[in-house]
């Protein structure tokens, strides 16, 4: 992220001006500038920056901004606003689109008045994903027109070219980018920032928007027509174009981050060829590729993930007969898996092309070095909580115990030492999934969910948990944020997305309302506490909640240091015993071992003071480090 | 012409921020820049690393072997980049240590500086540098990130000169920070010229 002073920039409307963004800032950026007037999102890894960026300027950008409960609200949310005659963004990461995919599949039949976004930020290699999801086949699926951008100009220019199209025909249209779209970061120049709608206004007309059979029956055809007519405009879209290098003896069709990494490759190798780039993806530009087909003897799809191209392209080859030799993942010569890079990408066009790949001159051993997998951070407090829960399972003599996880930080649980998830697919799962588990089996059930994925989706896996008396022990990580995104806000704060004061949602008055009677709300930072009231739960039959509420280290280490209240924590060697429990059980990134003796890294350690606990160390040799 | 860098480091050290500031001088020279930054999952204490490209490139991804210089923030993230490195890439390595939990949960120490080295192919050169120890001397701990830069500047691998970093610096700091920070990047580029001289 840039600055918040920096981001200001982004309200300059000096079309020329220059500022070297993020993918996802200038995505905002694009949003402002298509005069977007209603923007929804719940945050995912790689979208997130879009929803922080508008957070932070949406008053001054005559945005309405909300953090919605999640996407499938987001998405109607958006789509209200866009039907009253309001452009209108709404922004999730893959997976997120699952979510919302119920209602985008009917807001396809009713169309829109003003345009209507959808952005799917899709993440091939799984950086921060349970999946890899090629969420172009919802365009498909949907019969909505999709838009793929390359870099972070591309971002914002294409953005504001998928309103153009959504309101040509009044089609929702999806905006797919990749991570490496969203999270790359390159010079983009600014355009003119349009006027917008002050107030919608809808006016009734139930024959358009209530899809009741009688009504979708139509309203499917209609739409069957509007991507017909997109195909010409697709055909001479000015998103669409062939480059060529050399005399172009193959020709390359290729999309979004794959154009950037092909042609890393075709420089490097000086390779002959001419590339068909395309940004409107679907409906594909038919007439173009039939040309560029019939142009060419061979012909290769590149692109990330399933071959979604490929597919259509051999199809169109079929259709107009025009003999082109064509290249792709389906007869092996690219992968379906993880993201393109400048290795893999020049190893597949050699086997096609025959060229001789520059051999990697430097190799390590890579497995002599420790793997650093992504570790909950010093200070957090679900490490505390993940603790108390393994000590109160040990102490109460439970076997076999299944621990049921969720989508957040938390999720990294499932490491070692604490070893605490057995199950974890998607958001809102740990306590469906949980509820199964107990009807399946006769195993104690111990349920971890976030805050912000409680309100997200965890309230009706509870509630379905407590009418079909399951025996199931929910424990709600609550750390006062959306943590695992960067911080922002839930329906359990009292600060909205567009910083104002908000109602803030009781976790425990939901619980309660929905009939559990054990509910206990401890402080995670208070081992002897969360203990008992663990313990308590794991003896208790039928649904028990307990809210382990404590801010996000981040946060408090933030509201610590503004307040010179810094303190860390020392191993004193004397009374140290050697027991490692602190560096084998509590784990805390800031503990480590040197000369066989027990360290704590100062410049680490943010001094939460849990690891000071006698449970974690029964010699009290861990203390507070006096500064004179 | 291209200059790729690789920025290895741990999450929390400042390694985007890094990122920034070489694009940010190599923007205000003029030069084509394009920066890979991957968010997400736990936001302090994985393994974190940047790719900033600069010059004639389009993707934001540095494939093997294509690295001009490695700037690595810690000493086992500095090896784990080396699979990047090719016969003529410089490699900085701040040698202050953060311990993986994989070694010290195991009971394991952390393997010393040489022997963590030893690893790499003999053509590739290393230089050592104690980062933190020059930044809490130019007056902040958190001027890591300068020192380095400092140290990277001083190989003459870089498209910009010091005019730029200085530029860059001065337009995210001012007062008392940008002071320090210039005399971090100071420490920094003195650190490898004693080296070199040595």
């Amino acid at each position: 992220m840039i600055e918040m002073s920096e981001l200001k920039q982004l309200l300059i409307n000096e079309p020329g001006k220059k500022l070297f963004l993020l993918g996802n800032e200038a995505i905002a950026r694009g949003a402002i500038e298509a005069g977007v007037r209603v923007a929804t999102t719940y945050p995912g890894t790689p979208s997130s920056e879009v929803g922080n960026v508008l957070s932070e300027l949406a008053k001054q950008a005559g945005i309405y901004f909300q953090f919605s409960v999640n996407e499938k609200v987001a998405i109607e949310v958006a789509y209200s606003s866009a039907i009253s005659g309001l452009r209108s963004f709404v922004f999730m990461k893959h997976v997120g689109l699952n979510v919302a995919a119920d209602p985008l599949m009917s807001i396809s039949y009713t169309g829109v008045r003003a345009g209507l976004v959808v952005m799917s930020a899709d993440d091939p290699s799984m950086f921060s994903s349970q999946n890899e999801q090629d969420n172009r086949n919802y365009a498909e699926l949907a019969h909505i027109p999709l838009i793929e951008p390359s870099n972070s100009q591309e971002a914002k220019d294409f953005l504001k070219y998928a309103f153009e199209i959504s309101e040509m025909e009044h089609i929702p249209v999806l905006f797919r980018t990749t991570t490496r779209v969203s999270h790359q970061r390159g010079m983009v120049e600014l355009g003119e920032i349009a006027k917008k709608e002050e107030a919608g206004f809808f006016k009734s007309d139930p024959k358009n928007f209530v899809a009741l059979p009688v009504n979708s029956m139509g309203l499917k055809e209609g739409l069957i027509k509007k991507m017909e007519r997109l195909k010409t405009v697709s055909d001479n879209s000015r998103i669409n174009r062939i480059e060529s290098y050399g005399s172009g003896k193959y020709g390359i069709i290729t999309s979004g981050e794959a154009y950037n990494v092909l042609m890393d490759t075709v420089s490097k190798y000086g390779l002959d060829v001419s590339i068909l780039k395309l940004g409107f993806t679907n409906p594909l530009p038919e007439n173009m590729v039939t040309t560029f087909l019939k142009e060419h003897e061979n012909v290769i799809v590149v692109e990330e993930l399933d071959p979604f191209l490929e597919t259509r392209v051999r199809m169109i080859a079929q259709m107009h007969s025009t003999g082109t030799k064509i290249f792709g993942k389906i007869d092996g010569y690219f992968t379906f898996s993880h993201e393109y890079n400048p290795d893999t990408v020049a190893g597949s066009l050699s086997r096609i092309m025959g060229f001789n790949v520059e051999q990697v001159p430097v190799e390590i051993d890579s497995s002599m070095l420790p793997p650093r997998p992504p570790v909950l951070c010093p200070g957090c407090p679900h490490r505390a909580t993940y603790y108390a829960v393994k000590r109160a399972v040990k102490m109460s003599n439970i076997k076999d115990p299944i621990y049921s996880s969720d989508i957040g930080c938390y999720s990294l649980g499932v490491y070692d030492p604490y070893d605490e998830a057995d199950v974890m697919i998607d958001m809102g799962s740990s306590i469906g999934v949980g509820g199964g588990f107990s009807n399946a089996t006769g195993q104690k059930v111990i349920s971890f969910i976030g805050d912000s994925t409680f309100f997200h989706s965890g309230i009706p896996g509870l509630i379905n948990a407590v009418h079909n008396e399951a025996n199931v022990v929910l424990i709600v990580l609550d750390n006062r944020t959306t943590a695992m995104t960067g911080q922002q806000p839930n329906p359990g704060m009292n600060i909205n997305g567009m910083g104002d004061a908000a109602p803030e949602v009781s976790i425990e008055a939901i619980v309660k309302a929905i009939g559990i009677q054990y509910v206990k709300v401890v402080d995670p930072y208070d081992l002897k506490s969360t203990l008992l009231a663990v313990s308590g739960a794991l003896r208790n039959e039928g649904v028990s909640v307990i809210v382990a509420r404590r801010e996000c280290a981040m946060i408090r280490d933030e509201r610590m240091r503004s307040k010179k209240e810094w303190k860390t924590y020392q191993v004193d060697p004397e009374k140290c015993k050697l027991c490692m429990n602190c560096v084998e059980k509590f784990s805390c990134p800031a503990i480590f071992i040197e000369g066989g003796k027990i360290r704590i890294d100062q410049n680490i350690c943010d001094g939460c003071g849990v690891c000071a606990e006698p449970y974690v160390c029964p010699p009290k040799a861990i203390e507070e480090v006096q500064t004179a | 012409m291209m200059t790729n860098i690789i920025i290895s480091g741990v999450g929390g050290q400042g390694v985007v921020t890094a990122g920034l500031l070489l694009s940010e001088a190599a923007t205000i020279k003029g030069i084509h820049v394009v920066m890979s930054e991957i968010h997400g999952l736990a936001q302090r204490g994985g393994s974190v690393s940047v790719d900033v490209r600069m010059g004639d490139v389009y993707g934001s991804i540095i494939g093997k072997g294509e690295a001009d210089l490695i700037i690595g923030f810690e000493p086992i993230e500095t090896m784990r980049a080396i699979s990047r490195a090719g016969r003529n890439t410089f490699v900085i390595m701040n040698s202050e240590k953060i311990t993986p939990i994989s070694l010290s949960m195991n009971d394991k120490e952390y393997p010393s500086n040489a022997e963590l080295i030893g690893l790499a192919d003999k053509s590739v050169t290393i230089r050592e540098i104690n980062a933190v120890s020059l930044a809490k001397k130019a007056g902040n701990y958190r001027a890591v990130n300068t020192v380095i830069i400092g140290a990277a500047l001083a190989l003459k691998v870089l498209p910009f000169d010091k005019a730029e970093v200085l530029a860059a610096l001065n337009n995210k700091f001012s007062g008392k920070i940008y002071d320090i920070n210039r005399e971090a990047l100071d420490l920094g580029i003195e650190q490898i010229q004693l080296n070199q001289t040595a």
